[in-house]
């Protein structure tokens, strides 16, 4: 089979994932790559986009196309790689966030996978919506009478890494910090890394370890109902070390907050912005699982991942070889005509069937799926109940720049109590 | 071919046909069953794809495996004719097969 070569280059006006204009509305150039047909070469990150949805599809699906370099890359290639992503000297970021159950395939995911996944399933889940309204309930008694407030600080970032951190076994007075921590590991993702921000990412990986370890220790000594208690348990058992065991708290943290935060903002955003859409959840509640699932779609809050084919493929009618790195545009594929009709750039709480791709596929689809839905319905259900009306109290919101996440950076409403 | 038979929550059947080795799964997406939301796309990752297995069908099934019994587990309402339609595969011991989706997946 033939190796595909890098011929066309898409950097510049089409595909400015760092712009504003791309922040603001990336539609367009997702547009413009998916009609490219075959995937295009992003020389900034040595990578293949891939947009179209059933091509993203197969690729998230195919067990053969992986996360980690490591099935055909040798530990030396691996570092060299590194250090020309600047991925290198970051001790703790190497040992627990480079490293993760998202960034492993085969065997070590599988069992890492295993380990955490009861926690994340819709029966466990659906046991703690007492919990999670009683929690957004007692938020929303505090803004509902301030008349405006940013949407995405004074609630949607206050309730996601709370559940999660209850989930795990954080105590709620912690949670503020482990956004803090979260945010300034997160933030080193993205496609516009700098040295300041690989020593801030590597501070508070540090932090966090350190933090960690005390709780682990905390729960040895007094065991709880807590999934934090029940990985060292796995830990004893011989299920997984305790690196493992660290890296994947982080990561259940990490995955916790950000992104369900994103998708609140910008499917509150998507409610105003269609307001035809907010009157016909208001007068048929029962819309608000397919509404969820559309804000997803529609907003896809981790737009891009990233994979590596271990055998020689073909993706959109084009070879590519072994080793090929592919950039997966969720955001593109959920937008695509060719699956969701000629609707596709139309929010429609209705929706249904909706199978997007916004959680991923494959063996890495999101754990947490369930309950990122739980806590937006339980705040979407909440706010229109208790609010008569609600109204964007600002011009234009800002989109937070970058390819690797997508939601407004504050969203200024007016509330007008029921 | 093969024959295999979904059961919606009100009682509607519906008859499909499937080829050697395509999952319960793949059949419901590729025919508009839109009851199985199979959102992984059939990794045994996020249990969306949940039916009852017709109790004509008690017994004729390979069991489930590990991983596939851990996530029934922890689906809603699960039962002993619980399966996830994904790791079904049909085959000619499996023509005809009959199963009944639940209402909601989560």
């Amino acid at each position: 089979m033939a190796t595909a070569t890098p011929k066309a280059s898409v950097h510049g006006a089409a595909f400015e994932p760092l712009s504003t204009a791309f922040a603001q509305n990336p539609y367009p150039a997702y547009a413009a790559l998916r009609d490219k047909g075959e995937p295009q070469f992003f020389p900034d990150f040595g990578m293949w986009l891939v947009a179209r949805f059933d091509d993203v599809a197969a690729i998230a699906r195919d067990n053969s196309i992986v996360r980690s370099p490591e099935f055909f890359m040798s530990h030396e290639e691996i570092e060299a790689e590194k250090r020309a992503q600047n991925w290198h000297d970051m001790p703790h970021h190497s040992r627990f966030v480079q490293f993760s159950m998202l960034d492993s395939d085969g065997e070590v995911h599988d069992r890492l996978r295993k380990q955490v996944f009861r926690e994340f399933t819709p029966a466990f889940v659906a046991r703690q919506r007492g919990m999670i309204q009683s929690f957004v309930d007692k938020l929303v008694d505090g803004l509902i009478d301030k008349g405006e407030i940013d949407f995405v600080e004074d609630l949607a970032a206050q309730v996601p890494g709370h559940i999660i951190g209850r989930v795990l076994g954080v105590p709620d007075e912690d949670c503020p910090q482990l956004r803090v921590w979260s945010e300034n590991v997160v933030k080193f993702f993205d496609i516009d890394r700098n040295d300041e921000r690989k020593t801030t990412a590597e501070k508070a990986t540090t932090e966090f370890y350190h933090y960690l370890q005390k709780l682990m220790a905390e729960r040895r000594a007094a065991p709880q109902e807590d999934l934090i208690t029940r990985l060292i348990a796995a830990q004893d058992a011989g299920h997984l070390n305790e690196d493992e065991l660290v890296s994947t708290c982080m990561l259940i943290l990490m995955a916790g907050h950000g992104s369900t935060i994103d998708v609140l903002g910008s499917g509150m955003h998507a409610l105003l912005r269609f307001p035809d859409q907010m009157e016909r959840l208001r007068n048929d509640p029962g819309l608000i699982h397919t509404a969820i699932q559309e804000m997803f779609r529609f907003e896809s809050p981790l737009p891009f991942f990233h994979r590596y084919s271990t055998t020689d493929c073909v993706v959109g009618g084009k070879a590519f070889a072994r080793g090929t790195k592919f950039g997966l545009l969720y955001g593109a594929a959920n937008r695509d005509p060719a699956a969701f009709g000629d609707d596709a750039g139309s929010f429609d709480v209705g929706r249904n069937p909706n199978r997007h791709l916004a959680f991923g596929g494959g063996a890495h689809f999101c754990l947490g799926n369930h309950l990122a839905r739980l806590d937006m319905e339980v705040i979407f259900t909440t706010l229109i109940k208790r609010l008569k009306s609600i109204s964007l109290a600002e011009a234009e919101p800002q989109y937070k720049p970058g390819l690797s996440v997508r939601g407004p950076k504050a969203l200024r409403l007016a509330l007008t109590p029921a | 071919m093969y024959r295999v038979t979904f059961v919606d929550a009100d009682g509607k059947a519906r008859e499909l046909t499937a080829n050697a080795g395509q999952s319960v799964m793949s059949v419901a997406v590729a025919n508009g069953i839109d009851q199985i939301l199979a959102e992984c796309g059939g990794s045994c990752a996020c249990g969306t794809c949940h039916c009852y297995v017709d109790d004509s069908w008690t017994g004729k099934l390979p069991a489930p495996d590990d991983s596939e019994q851990g996530m029934i587990e922890c689906l809603m309402n699960p039962t002993e004719r619980s399966r996830l339609t994904c790791q079904l595969k049909m085959s000619a011991s499996l023509d005809g097969l009959v199963v009944h989706l639940p209402r909601e997946q989560y």
